[in-house]
């Protein structure tokens, strides 16, 4: 997405100035690259997508009913409820107050990921920094939490392995491993989803008439895999940080 | 009848708004890449992709064999499938990654 998309000319129209002060008053002033636009493209579409999401959840939380459930309100609890039980099998029990963050972790890649399909919008998930900032936040969330739960002594004592003399063989091997699972996270989702992109780009300047659509429906095959695999995957480090012994 | 082809007529002209964004025209090769860089990227992504699809082969096979002896099994198995397949899909990708920083 090297030219500006309409949204985000639109977005650095109206707030281009606000935002530019705004980045260099920052204690590390940042300068972007083109002052006329500081909002790049991926920053647009995610603005986009949470203001989608929003809407979405806004009109199911005002129709919601107990004797006449409507469509978008059978949607929502079906969603939910895959996301409870898989986190209960995962996790184990007490795990509902992981729920909303996996869910919004669900449905912001999800929607990112689908929103590049329309003609003229880009995903924001196929941008390395917005995939970036997806797992960082897992990332933190499941170190909080494992922290939280088991205490600061006893979290970090798992990362010394079983006996304590293989402790110093141990603790690199576990941060690099910790470590790499960002990497990966971020990894996965954004060569998955800039692949389909890239490959349904060739694919239509070989042979513009009905090969790409194929592509396009693998594509969305695919957006809603690399969602459910992340959202999975966070569940499983969670797990790992959260379990307790009995 | 008619009713289902206007479903499949419906859907055929969502899927058909492709984004051509990114296509590129049909001179776009002309500033030369150094042939080293390229044959890597090709080699390393055409083994990478292979021994992927080894992996998943043999992934989806005891799959679908522990699905046949035990169909009661089935989420948890599918479960494991998926996540299986992702985690090894994930080596080829970023190999991808690699190739497509290789080429510039």
């Amino acid at each position: 997405m090297h030219e500006q998309l309409w949204f985000t000319a639109l977005l650095n129209k109206v707030l281009g100035g606000p935002v530019n002060s705004f980045l260099q008053a920052l204690p590390p002033a940042f300068h972007p690259a083109n002052p006329q636009e500081p909002i790049s493209n991926s920053v647009a579409m995610e603005v986009l997508v949470v203001g989608i999401i929003l809407l979405l959840f806004v009109l199911v939380r005002s129709r919601l009913s107990v004797e006449r459930p409507g469509r978008m309100q059978h949607v929502a609890e079906a969603l939910r409820e895959m996301v409870t039980n898989q986190s209960g099998e995962i996790i184990g029990p007490h795990s509902e107050k992981f729920t909303p963050f996996l869910l919004s972790l669900f449905v912001f890649i999800l929607i990112g990921n689908l929103i590049g399909l329309i003609p003229t919008f880009g995903s924001p998930t196929a941008d390395t920094s917005v995939t970036l900032g997806c797992a960082v936040v897992a990332f933190i969330y499941y170190n909080a939490h494992g922290l939280k739960t088991q205490g600061p002594v006893s979290y970090l004592k798992h990362f010394m392995g079983p006996v304590w003399w293989l402790a110093p063989l141990m603790l690199p091997i576990e941060i690099i491993s910790h470590l790499a699972r960002v990497m990966s996270l971020t990894i996965r989702l954004y060569a998955n989803i800039f692949a389909g992109d890239t490959v349904t780009a060739v694919f239509f300047s070989l042979v513009p008439i009905g090969v790409p659509v194929i592509f396009l429906g693998l594509h969305v095959f695919v957006s809603g895999l690399q969602a459910y695999i992340f959202m999975l995957l966070t569940t499983i480090y969670l797990s790992g940080a959260v379990a307790q012994e009995h | 009848m008619r009713k289902t082809m206007m479903y499949v007529f419906v859907v055929m002209t969502i899927l058909l708004l492709a984004m051509p964004v990114y296509a590129q025209g049909p001179d776009a090769a002309k500033p030369a890449i150094p042939w080293g860089p390229a044959i890597a990227a090709g080699i390393g992504m055409g083994l990478a992709a292979g021994l992927c699809g080894l992996g998943q082969g043999k992934a989806t096979a005891s799959a679908a064999e522990a699905m046949a002896r035990n169909p009661g099994a089935r989420p948890g198995i599918f479960l494991f499938l998926i996540l299986g397949l992702a985690l090894i899909e994930s080596l080829a990708l970023y190999t991808l990654i690699i190739a497509f920083k290789l080429l510039g």
